[in-house]
């Protein structure tokens, strides 16, 4: 099934994708120029900002639930399940890093295997 | 000096400190990270003083990909190969941390430009060994080790690469990883048969970003491990705890004779000191304690984050950098079990000391160091890992690194910047790029060990 993939920071240009394909591999072969890493969901360079539609990206493990809260979105292991918008790219990052010192996560927003979730808490 | 009927290096730390001053330095230059869509690349800089292009980048050799995130690297030789004539300190290895392709450089053909001779693919790596994240290279013999920070998919404690001269892959190094839990950098003091590795976290933890509050969920080390080497075992860890958060590079005195060692614990912002007792048992102490600092806009004061520490080849002064304090000390370890202070530079960090250098602004802190053989010039460079650099000094994304020398008084201690060497990696040809880790062609005070 192809799905409809939007870069809001590229003019909302649009590109028909395999929703079984990671989008960093579809927009890539689409010429789409993106940043990326270890292209297993484990470094972050790859991350976008999702601002319309759902994606599957159990495989990653970059993200901590902040970031994840906020949209982003692991390019080289997620896939599609609806149509998408997204803006890409450092441009995209500007909630992705923080002073981790200034700026601490609450226990509901570290990262799934160590968070503790929202209803657990009191 | 090496003469022809010898090998690479030198034949003991002595005789390495009479070697000629290092002509040109090679550093890795990074775009991972930045929103420039590069390759990340190796400089060569000149650092002859007499040289038209002294201070300034002479060569820049991209590699073939992006996003590797270059980061450490090591020799193919060393001094561990002096008695070897057949061996020649001729290939830089160059691993990118995060694709996990190991690029190996040749510097001797043409020093002043390397080129490219192979690549070992990431994915060939991994394959093989179901290992990923190269950090520290070390040669010995004819045997390239190097520390491997995740298994295939980023989870640690990882392990140890092994190449054999050719650089080829033999397999795993260690035989057991023990209950290590973590990897990072490693050295090793051959005549007492013991190799020592610390820990950073794992590369699915450390790489997208520093959380603080993983460090109390036990997502970052506080260990240190002494292993049998030719067993290949780790035999003995310490557990560091609170004064030990997060520590990271390793250095035993250049003395081969020496069971003295140290790591800097970055988080706790301690310097660790160990060494075997006259019984025969290894023993640590906590030697230097950096207070942490007030700042202005901060709830907690600033910890200084020990990235690097480094010993002269006379083993009488130990350097380190406080990346977020923005200073380099020098002290005296003449006595290792009294480090005494005795030199101190400021350039850049975030207590605002010295936020211009030599007409450049300095974005980040002092990172990587590297010393010369006589322990005279301290090269130093301020990008430590491009997302922990997003965190913690965003406007670096714009400025780019620099690199800086410090003029090393070894006879009575102290340190001066020099107001002469300034390479300003914001102004490079495509755009602003991020400066590590520093290797000298003729070795240095990081490359070399002896059997």
């Amino acid at each position: 099934m192809m799905r409809k993939i939007t870069i809001k920071n590229r003019g909302n240009i649009t590109y028909d994708v395999d929703h079984r394909k990671p989008l960093l591999d579809s927009l890539k072969a689409n010429g789409v120029d993106l940043p990326y890493g270890c292209k297993y969901g484990g470094c972050i360079t790859c991350a976008a900002k999702l601002i319309n539609g759902r994606v599957n990206q159990t495989a990653q493990v970059a993200l901590n639930n902040r970031q994840l809260n906020n949209g982003y979105v692991i390019l080289c292991v997620a896939r599609p399940l609806t149509d998408c918008t997204f803006e890409i790219g450092v441009e995209s990052h500007d909630l992705l890093y923080r002073n981790p010192f200034t700026d601490p996560l609450e226990d509901h927003e570290l990262k799934a295997d160590i968070a503790t979730p929202l209803e657990n808490r009191k | 000096m090496d003469s022809v009927c010898c090998g690479p290096g030198y034949a003991s730390p002595t005789d390495a400190m009479m070697a000629p001053s290092e002509k040109i330095l090679y550093t890795i230059a990074i775009y991972t990270g930045t929103g420039i869509q590069k390759p990340d690349y190796l400089c060569t800089i000149d650092s002859d003083p007499e040289s038209s292009s002294y201070s300034s980048v002479i060569s820049r050799l991209e590699m073939p990909g992006i996003g590797d995130e270059l980061h450490h690297m090591g020799w193919n030789a060393c001094s561990s190969c002096h008695g070897d004539i057949e061996k020649e300190r001729k290939y830089l290895i160059v691993p990118g941390v995060r694709s996990s392709n190991l690029h190996i450089i040749d510097c001797g053909t043409d020093p002043r430009k390397p080129s490219l001779f192979k690549v070992i693919e990431g994915s060939e790596i991994k394959a093989k060994t179901n290992l990923s994240a190269p950090h520290t290279i070390h040669c010995l013999g004819s045997d390239i080790i190097i520390s491997m920070l995740g298994d295939a998919v980023g989870n640690a404690p990882g392990g140890y690469l092994h190449l054999n001269e050719s650089f080829e892959i033999v397999g795993r190094w260690e035989n057991s990883m023990g209950d290590i839990k973590f990897s990072y950098d490693f050295w090793y003091q051959p005549r007492h048969n013991i190799m020592v590795s610390s820990e950073w976290a794992a590369p699915n933890t450390f790489m997208p970003g520093f959380d603080l509050e993983e460090v109390g969920h036990l997502k970052y080390g506080r260990e240190l491990h002494f292993w049998d080497l030719e067993k290949k075992i780790p035999i003995q860890s310490m557990y560091l705890g609170e004064d030990g958060l997060v520590p990271l590079e390793v250095r035993f005195h250049h003395d081969p004779d020496s069971t003295h060692g140290f790591v800097g614990a970055a988080l706790s912002a301690n310097i660790i000191h160990w060494w075997k007792d006259s019984a025969g048992e290894w023993k640590w102490e906590k030697i230097i304690d950096v207070e942490n600092e007030p700042h202005p806009e901060w709830p907690i004061p600033v910890p200084g984050v020990i990235s690097v520490i480094l010993l002269s080849m006379d083993d009488k002064y130990l350097y380190f950098c406080n990346w977020l304090h923005g200073d380099i000390r020098q002290y005296d370890i003449s006595d290792p079990h009294n480090a005494k202070l005795t030199g101190q530079v400021w350039m850049g960090g975030l207590l605002n000391k010295a936020p211009e250098v030599n007409g450049v602004k300095v974005t980040g802190g002092p990172q990587m160091i590297q010393l010369s053989l006589d322990g005279k010039r301290l090269f130093v460079t301020t990008s430590l890992f491009s997302t922990w650099d997003n965190q913690f000094y965003p406007e670096i994304r714009t400025n780019g690194g620099c690199m800086l020398m410090v003029n090393c008084d070894t006879e009575n201690g102290g340190m001066e910047i020099d107001p002469n060497f300034i390479v300003d990696f914001g102004k490079e040809p495509n755009g602003p790029s991020r400066c590590h880790e520093t290797r000298y062609p003729g070795g240095d005070c990081t490359s070399d060990i002896w059997l």
